[in-house]
């Protein structure tokens, strides 16, 4: 009797533990593996498509500093045309990197990184300095015709040719390496002037320094503003302490 | 009786408004003292790198060689072995975000440079210490922590428009052209905010000449017929003429008062 009662007794501590257990991990569930799908764009050297994510610098900083959140980060690579309808659309609730072109969107407090347009021209007539502006005088340079171009050039008396349609920048790109531009202004000629870029190994691009546009963190209007609020006090807190600007400039 | 009660009890009032005033009065001078070590730590240092900029011009430009001394960690330490030399006295701690800040700005405004310094199919990379001075400048704007930093001259014949002086820059250097030190402002404003500003002559030195002297300084035309000569220097500016008696410029730090508070 006594060790049917002792039995009993134990069963019912493991039922207790058991429903513990059982209760715990469906609250620690709730807390902590709210999604939060991230959308990237292809924006090199900071998020690169063509090489593992986990190399990306942006990827880099913005993992670690989410992750104590314990949230489940779920990334998805997408095209630049489609990335902002699907944060609208509340499909990704995070989006980066956005240079902020479009005023309407909603973003994190601060940027994280500045964007500096420039030229890119064939290594034999490069103009290193770009302040020295009638060096640009009488050239003539490509613009992507969806691009705002800073008054750094504008105010050159450079002739400027539009180049169309959606694969601007390329042509545009192409067009200087073949010799057919002086040079080709980019918006952010660091996406291809790099060691890494096979693409266009006869080009050189300078900057018009004292001209970046900054670039931000989109968020979905979708997302829960007391999720808005965890995520931007934690990425404040993180640039505060080392910026991704300085994280970049010192990794290896 | 009751008079002399009031008497005292208005001695006393005297007394401790005294120690409060001189209290804070002692607060604020302290305050100042400090406001004005932070200011001149950031001058030497800014001066510093310009410096090691200088030195390093060979490195920069040329081609396989090791370029690691001029990023990330390995540039800082090379600015404060600068700093030692320069000025014979320890680098200053990074004890403030402004000092901070600065230093983590220089090494992101050379990685901005590291493909150009890098490709070697490029003879002269144009990253010179007034170069690298508008690009920090121009970083640091977009900081947004109330320390501006700007290499400037007479507004005359500026070479790069946004190193334009402002108004109190335009006035303390009409001061220099008779008195040459460094001007110290406690109670400037910098965009309409409290700020404290500073302004260090750069001496002219026959070197600055070779850029902004006459052609015949110009370290390209050695060697050429006069009739060959050019008015543009290496880095693409016209030459201004300018002689060693000339006023050089020089470097303009402000901090607004509630960074440093
Ligand atoms: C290698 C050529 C070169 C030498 C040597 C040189 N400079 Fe300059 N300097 C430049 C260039 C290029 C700029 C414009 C930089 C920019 O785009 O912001 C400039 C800008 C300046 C400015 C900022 C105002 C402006 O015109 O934009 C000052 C002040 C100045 N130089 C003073 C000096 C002094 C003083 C020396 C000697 C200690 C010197 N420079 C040596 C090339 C040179």
């Amino acid at each position: 009797m006594q060790s049917f009662m002792l039995s009993h007794n134990s069963v019912i501590k493991s039922v207790f533990l058991f429903v513990c257990c059982f209760a715990y991990s469906v609250y620690s569930f709730e807390t902590n593996a709210q999604v939060i799908r991230v959308g990237l764009i292809d924006y090199p050297p900071h998020i690169n498509f063509d090489e593992d994510l986990s190399k990306s610098p942006l990827y880099q900083y913005i993992n670690t500093t989410l992750l104590p959140l314990g949230f489940t980060l779920k990334y998805v690579k997408l095209p630049r045309e489609r990335a902002s309808i699907e944060l609208f659309k509340g499909r990704v609730d995070v989006l980066m990197p956005i240079p902020l072109e479009n005023e309407t969107m909603k973003t994190l407090s601060l940027p994280i990184f500045h964007s500096v347009p420039g030229l890119c021209f064939k290594k034999e007539n490069f103009i290193p300095i770009l302040s020295a502006i009638h060096r640009l005088d009488n050239l003539t340079i490509g613009v992507p015709a969806s691009s705002k171009i800073v008054a750094g050039l504008t105010a050159s008396k450079a002739n400027l040719l539009q180049i169309k349609g959606e694969n601007a920048t390329n042509r545009g790109l192409e067009m200087t390496q073949r010799g057919w531009l002086d040079a080709f202004y980019h918006p952010s000629p660091i996406k291809v002037y790099h060691r890494k870029n096979p693409a266009y190994k006869e080009l050189a691009c300078s900057y018009f320094h004292g001209f970046a546009t900054p670039v931000y963190i989109g968020i979905s209007p979708k997302l829960p503003e007391k999720t808005f609020n965890l995520i931007n006090a934690t990425y404040q807190k993180a640039i505060t302490k080392q910026s991704y600007e300085y994280y970049f400039a010192s990794r290896e | 009786m009751k008079l002399l009660k009031i008497k005292q009890s208005i001695q006393r009032k005297i007394v401790f408004i005294a120690i409060f005033f001189s209290l804070v009065s002692f607060q604020l001078s302290a305050d100042n003292i400090q406001m004005k070590k932070n200011i001149n730590d950031i001058t030497k240092i800014y001066m510093s790198s310009m410096t090691y900029i200088f030195k390093s011009q060979s490195i920069i430009n040329q081609k396989n060689v090791d370029k690691s001394s001029l990023f990330g960690d390995a540039f800082i330490e090379n600015i404060k072995q600068t700093y030692s030399v320069k000025y014979n006295e320890d680098f200053p701690k990074a004890d403030h975000l402004a000092k901070k800040m600065l230093l983590q700005v220089m090494v992101e405004v050379m990685d901005d440079n590291k493909e150009l310094i890098h490709d070697n199919e490029i003879g002269f990379k144009g990253v010179i210490p007034a170069t690298y001075a508008s690009q920090l400048s121009a970083k640091l704007a977009t900081k947004g922590i109330g320390l501006t930093i700007k290499f400037t001259r007479t507004e005359k014949g500026i070479r790069n428009i946004l190193n334009k002086p402002d108004a109190w820059e335009s006035a303390v250097m009409e001061k220099m052209k008779t008195t040459p030190d460094i001007y110290y402002d406690e109670n400037a404003l910098l965009n309409g905010k409290a700020a404290i500003r500073q302004f260090t002559p750069l001496p002219m030195a026959p070197l600055c000449l070779g850029c902004h002297g006459v052609p015949g300084q110009n370290p390209l035309n050695v060697g050429k017929d006069k009739s060959q000569w050019t008015t543009i220097d290496i880095t693409g500016f016209e030459m201004e003429n300018w002689t060693i008696d000339d006023f050089g410029g020089g470097v303009s730090i402000s901090i607004e008062k509630s960074v440093l508070q």
